[in-house]
């Protein structure tokens, strides 16, 4: 069907029109924003890691996964066997038992970490076995409606806000962690 | 008397340990929408907003679809307008056929369900993959969707565990865990997400302003369904539009708390284009929600937000299960939704209601569906629906409340029928209020004579 058309029509069946509400919502707000986020992580299956300023981030993650043997990561400083930069296709992540991205934004009503695509196989983020998000302390708010103000759009055009691990409950309502994607999370915290 | 529902109901219920665990199950779950919603003080705020920001939408769609539709262009991706549900399967045919697609993996998509879309492709050669788990199962066995959200629920354990053998996906015979069916589904997916040339996604927001294609999963297969394959197509109902990302804060954090009683979903995923050497399409579709608009008494179906909280608290819906109902979606909403789109085929659902208006105050857009269900339930007699005992019956009570005379003398003579054997009573074919009913006793005086004589203080 013409574009056209389809529109005209929506316009000839519409009745009385309504006007936008306000927008100015209290979005619920937490008396300390980070132990909200650590405890939200914790319940939809997460994990979280409080580094310190001298704690090296490669020795956390081996710390976390001692058995991995594969890890894909583009960040800078972060050791890694393959680069979702330079892999030539999303498949050639298969495989992978730890990946690492940067997270920019959490929230603390539902453990949300805002992960914008910055690589070029975003694969990475669902792909991996385990996921490991790098998220700066300072960069935690407290609900969806802040965090809608900040988030930021990379040349990419895609991004997530991810909440724990890959999960269903599609048997019998029993939950299950590792579904399609990600069996575990942990979110670094770093600053 | 009895409905299409209520006879397949009655069927679902001959088995009472199923009957009860789904009862249960839902409850559970409603339960649990209750936990998460009293924890914040802004609930009710957020669900006025939900149905304000719908309404105002809806009814300025064509505006918001052509910012939306330039926004993703600007971008490089490809949009298609579908009048109906030919037209949807015949768009998505032709990008799958032009691109050489053989296997197609796709994430849960309710409105491919309506148009009835992966028969339509299995038929011209191309495998559809559904990889939901839920949706999996369902689809190897051949079945329907029993709930918009948990698609599968109906089934046990042990029949997913046997089709996974059967299918090869599993190889412990005997092993019904459903960590372990989990994890075979897994590999058996990760297979498919390799190998298929396209993946589609439905969407659960689309946000005009900034031409965001929202998908919210607990899976993340619909974004394992993207990371791969070349190709990307969207199916999107128009109704799923809002204005922008503030809108978008209100439903995000509404959606999940509703349907499953968790405070988000795992993944909320956004796309504004396709991912780096691939294409992506998106195939707007009204199929019948341009007339819903139209409808001045049941427009505001458009703000459903499809997720499943009125069928999660219905008690009816609780204790019949989805298939007994015969449109693909159940449960209020869907006895609403069946009746926009065929109001004679589908007029059977609208029994399917208590008036007991749970599912009213649980919608987070405030659709009202029960209400809405009362509605429609008025204009049965218009099309031919209406049961004709019901009919006869209330013609009679016109005449006997019409006429005092009629009916004091029938309030007089009242208390005979208490002689009547109540094994009478109980005969289903001419009675069936006395299914699982005692008879009621009639007082030996009526109120009024009471009244009358000075005993009422």
């Amino acid at each position: 069907m013409e574009k056209k058309e389809f529109l005209d029509r929506l316009r000839a069946n519409t009745r009385e029109q309504y006007d936008m509400p306000d927008m100015n919502i209290n979005g619920i707000t937490y008396p300390d924003t980070v132990k909200q986020f650590v405890e939200m992580t914790q319940t939809v299956g997460g994990n979280v890691i409080e580094a310190q300023e001298t704690d090296d981030l490669n020795a956390l993650i081996r710390r976390a996964y001692p058995e991995a043997k594969v890890i894909a990561s583009h960040l800078p400083g972060i050791k890694a066997d393959r680069n979702p930069d330079t892999v030539d296709e999303a498949c050639a992540l298969n495989g992978t038992d730890v990946g690492i991205v940067r997270g920019e934004i959490g929230v603390a009503e539902n453990a949300c970490v805002w992960v914008p695509q910055t690589m070029k196989e975003k694969a990475v983020c669902f792909i991996s076995e385990n996921l490991v998000i790098i998220l700066n302390r300072n960069q935690l708010v407290d609900n969806m409606h802040q965090a809608y103000e900040r988030i930021k759009m990379t040349d990419y055009g895609f991004g997530t806000f991810i909440s724990g691990p890959s999960k269903t409950a599609d048997i019998e309502q029993s939950l299950v962690m590792g579904a399609q994607a990600a069996r575990s999370v942990t979110v670094i915290l770093v600053g | 008397m009895s409905t299409e529902h209520s006879k397949k109901a009655a069927l679902f219920n001959k088995d009472r340990e199923k009957t009860t665990w789904h009862d249960q199950t839902f409850w559970s779950v409603r339960m649990k929408h209750d936990d998460v919603a009293h924890q914040l003080p802004e609930w009710e705020a957020l669900r006025e907003h939900a149905s304000n920001i719908k309404k105002h939408t809806i009814t300025h769609l064509a505006d918001y679809l052509e910012t939306f539709t330039s926004n993703l262009e600007s971008r490089g991706v490809i949009v298609h307008w579908a009048k109906d549900a030919d037209e949807f399967n015949a768009i998505v045919y032709g990008i799958l056929k032009s691109h050489g697609v053989r296997k197609m993996v796709k994430s849960k998509s309710m409105l491919t369900e309506e148009c009835e879309m992966n028969p339509y492709l299995e038929a011209r050669g191309i495998d559809v993959v559904e990889t939901d788990l839920g949706e999996r199962i369902i689809q190897l066995l051949g079945q329907r969707p029993s709930h918009i959200v948990m698609p599968a629920i109906h089934l046990k354990r042990e029949e997913v565990g046997r089709m996974f053998e059967e299918k090869g996906i599993s190889h412990e015979k005997g092993n019904y865990d459903p960590t372990y069916l989990t994890r075979c589904a897994r590999h058996h997916l990760r297979e498919e997400f390799m190998n298929a040339e396209a993946g589609m996604t439905g969407c659960n927001f689309g946000v005009a302003k900034t031409g965001d294609i929202v998908v919210c999963t607990n899976e993340g297969n619909a974004d394992m369904t993207t990371s791969m394959p070349k190709l990307h197509i969207v199916s999107m109902g128009i109704e799923k539009l809002i204005p922008d990302y503030a809108s978008l804060a209100v439903f995000q954090r509404l959606l999940c708390r509703c349907g499953t009683g968790q405070p988000t979903t795992t993944y909320t995923s956004h796309f504004r284009q396709a991912r780096p050497g691939a294409e992506m399409h998106v195939v707007l579709v009204d199929n019948g929600r341009s007339d819903t608009l139209a409808n001045p008494e049941h427009w505001e179906s458009l703000k459903c937000i499809r997720c499943g909280a009125c069928m999660n608290t219905c008690p009816v819906y609780r204790r019949s299960g989805g298939y007994s109902y015969s449109y693909f979606i159940p449960g209020p909403i869907g006895v609403n939704l069946g009746m926009l789109h065929d109001a004679r085929k589908y007029a059977g659902n609208v029994s399917a209601c208590s008036l007991c208006l749970s599912c009213d105050n649980v919608c987070p857009a405030e659709v009202v569906p029960g209400s809405q269900i009362y509605v429609w339930r008025q204009m049965l007699n218009s099309i031919g629906k209406a049961d004709p005992m019901k009919e006869v019956m209330s013609m009679g009570m016109k005449v006997l409340f019409d006429s005092p005379m009629l009916y004091q003398t029938a309030l007089k003579f009242a208390p005979f029928i208490n002689r009547v054997p109540e094994q009478l009573t109980k005969i289903g074919s001419l009675n069936p209020w006395g299914i699982g009913h005692a008879m009621p006793e009639f007082a030996k005086k009526s109120f009024h004579q009471l009244w009358k004589q000075g005993k009422v203080k």
